[in-house]
């Protein structure tokens, strides 16, 4: 416990992950800005003109005759069943007429939601890596080494400290995202249904893993290749080189294998992949170009990957000479 | 005289060179210190002194050979003994946007040391004033000094310094020698890795030469520079010329040197007075040299530095420190 707590008080005492973590506080009081700014209530004029575009287009004779044909047969509207109280739907609501949407939590989680996961997670892996770098880079690491002179133990109080740390920061960071728009949210009188609730709970739990598991990933991939700098060239290589090289495959569902769509298969609970190497040969029904990427699968496939990671870390700082 | 604080038998690193040369950095290395005093640890620029050093202290591993600290194996012993190891290897390594004190503390907490230990290391060496300034804003004196504080932190009874005066001006270097010294009458062991020899020759008890990864000479430094082989008598004479036919006739190496000849190889000054005057020439003047380290060292050493002739291993009979 002595010497994790020597190591969060080493990573809060990098002021290159400070600035990095009050960035990540910026970026997501920019992202929660701009999702209030784009849904912020209409004003008086603009209801006036919304209003006035209902009662133009409630006068046009064409919406007027489709409204007598679906009272008359509504099932032809909305299927077997319908009735003719269904057709109410059909007439024009000044909410459609409105410069922009209100706000609508369910809808922040697929849009910018991912995006503040996915740029969190992207922060934590630099802090990570930024924070086991810096100990080869200026060679402290060997004095520490001269202090507590178990590797392996060094290596796992680091670890944890990163663990620690970036689980702080990801629930901070996250949690304020989503806080902040719950409580516009009441302030603006929007009810936010119990399943869109459940999903922002349920997204900002695994925002939150991915982005711990990023950061502690980092630092191990790191501590493998001594530099910051190789570490994020490998990244870069993995996803954007990687990635490239894997479309020129000639497998289906190749994306299966790809770190960018297992990431947002696990942030969004499963992801709809378009695959275009699949062949649909005239005559046979059911072929379908598009798979499901579930979440189940990312869990795997980033999970394999972070436990190589830091296995092999480990078992090599155990052994290498330290310069 | 106490048991030895540092034994290493047959000890060998070979590594591979960025261009996939093998090289041998330390080739069956026998090297045994006494407890108490301070012992040189000499050799030419590659000759395998701080590659040994950090074979010590676990921060390399051997190819092969044995290793002991403190009567412990190494590095599967470190841990037992490390807290009464200090050390400096190489240039000091330190956070450079952390403060002295920062730096210090951090260490100081990995083995349970409080702030009073802090303290006090950073008087000893003088760096209390200027403890809350940056490590990169350091002058390389200070550097060096905080890192000898860092060493003190463990109240050690061993204490290794590769090349500590690196790069000090001339004060510094006083200090650290001073320093140097006062831990060695205080019942500290110092193993002082230097080149520079007028600094081993003043501060240290017994040495040892390594050359080409291997151990050349060990023993007090009295007794090695005591060797009568090695000394040189400076002999003025009107006829140079002739004088230097005569002599090496008589098997002695000579030199000219400016005004006067520097005769190697008799066992006793009047042997060159007979030479001389058996040939009709009479010695205006003759100074027995008494042979310094430096002399010693590169006679010894020499092998090493012209790359490729083999120096025999030399050991003086009685070679422990002296006290």
């Amino acid at each position: 416990m002595r010497l994790l707590a020597v190591e969060l008080d080493r990573f809060f005492s990098r002021r290159a992950i400070v600035l990095m973590l009050l960035g990540g506080l910026l970026l997501t009081a920019l992202l929660v800005g701009t999702a209030l700014w784009d849904t912020r209530p209409v004003t008086d004029a603009e209801r006036a003109e919304a209003e006035s575009q209902v009662a133009t287009a409630a006068a046009d004779p064409r919406l007027q005759r489709e409204q007598q044909q679906c009272e008359q047969r509504p099932q032809d509207f909305f299927g077997p069943g319908a009735s003719a109280e269904d057709c109410a739907g059909l007439a024009p609501r000044v909410e459609d007429f409105f410069p922009r949407n209100t706000l609508e939590l369910a809808r922040v989680v697929d849009n910018r939601g991912t995006v503040q996961i996915v740029m969190v997670t992207a922060l934590l892996v630099l802090c990570g890596a930024t924070f086991a770098g810096g100990d080869w880079h200026t060679g402290s690491l060997a004095n520490q080494l001269l202090f507590r002179p178990r590797r392996g133990r060094v290596w796992v109080a680091k670890a944890g400290a990163v663990l620690v740390a970036s689980t702080a920061a990801a629930t901070v960071l996250v949690g304020g995202f989503w806080l902040a728009l719950l409580v516009a949210a009441g302030a603006r009188g929007i009810e936010v249904p119990s399943a869109a609730q459940s999903d922002i709970w349920w997204t900002s739990a695994r925002g939150v893993a991915l982005a711990v598991g990023a950061a502690v990933g980092g630092y191990a991939l790191t501590m493998l290749l001594r530099n910051t700098v190789a570490t994020l060239a490998v990244l870069f290589a993995y996803v954007v080189v990687g990635e490239a090289l894997l479309l020129t495959l000639p497998i289906d569902q190749v994306s299966r294998f790809s770190l960018a769509q297992n990431v947002l298969a696990w942030v969004g609970d499963g992801r709809r992949v378009f695959d275009a190497d699949v062949t649909c040969l005239p005559g046979l029904g059911g072929c379908e170009k598009a798979y499901v990427l579930g979440m189940g699968h990312a869990a795997t496939y980033l999970g394999v990957l972070l436990v190589l990671t830091t296995l092999l870390s480990w078992a090599w700082f155990r052994r290498r000479d330290i310069g | 005289m106490g048991a030895p604080v540092i034994e290493t038998s047959g000890l060998r690193k070979v590594y591979r060179s960025r261009r996939g040369r093998r090289v041998v950095a330390v080739d069956g290395l026998d090297l045994v210190v006494p407890a108490g005093g301070v012992h040189g640890f000499l050799g030419p620029n590659g000759a395998g002194k701080t590659t040994t050093i950090r074979m010590l202290l676990g921060l390399a591993r051997p190819t092969s050979g044995e290793v002991r600290l403190l009567g412990r194996p190494v590095p599967a012993g470190l841990p037992e003994v490390m807290g009464r190891v200090g050390a400096v290897v190489e240039e000091p390594r330190f956070v450079p946007a952390f403060s002295g004190r920062k730096n210090l503390t951090l260490l100081a907490r990995t083995v349970g040391a409080g702030r009073d230990r802090v303290d006090a290391a950073l008087a000893q060496v003088g760096l209390d004033g200027r403890d809350r300034e940056h490590f990169a804003g350091y002058s390389l004196g200070m550097r060096q000094r905080l890192a000898i504080a860092a060493t003190l932190l463990k109240s050690p009874d061993l204490l290794i310094l590769d090349e500590p005066t690196n790069g000090l001006d001339p004060a510094g270097i006083r200090d650290i020698r001073e320093m140097v010294r006062e831990l060695g009458e205080s019942g500290v062991t110092v193993l002082l890795s230097s080149h520079i020899l007028a600094e081993v020759q003043q501060v240290c008890h017994s040495v040892s030469i390594i050359g080409e990864g291997r151990l050349i000479a060990s023993g007090s430094v009295a007794e090695l520079v005591g060797d009568s082989t090695l000394a040189v008598a400076r002999v003025w004479v009107e006829d140079s010329s002739t004088a230097i036919r005569h002599l090496e006739r008589a098997r002695y190496r000579v030199v000219r040197n400016g005004d006067h000849l520097d005769v190697e190889g008799f066992e006793h000054p009047e042997d060159i007075t007979r030479v001389l005057a058996a040939e009709g020439l009479y010695v205006r003047e003759l100074v027995p040299v008494r042979a310094d380290l430096e002399s010693v060292f590169l006679q010894l050493t020499r092998g090493s530095a012209l790359g490729g002739r083999s120096v025999a291993p030399w050991t003086l009979s009685g070679g422990e420190a002296e006290q």
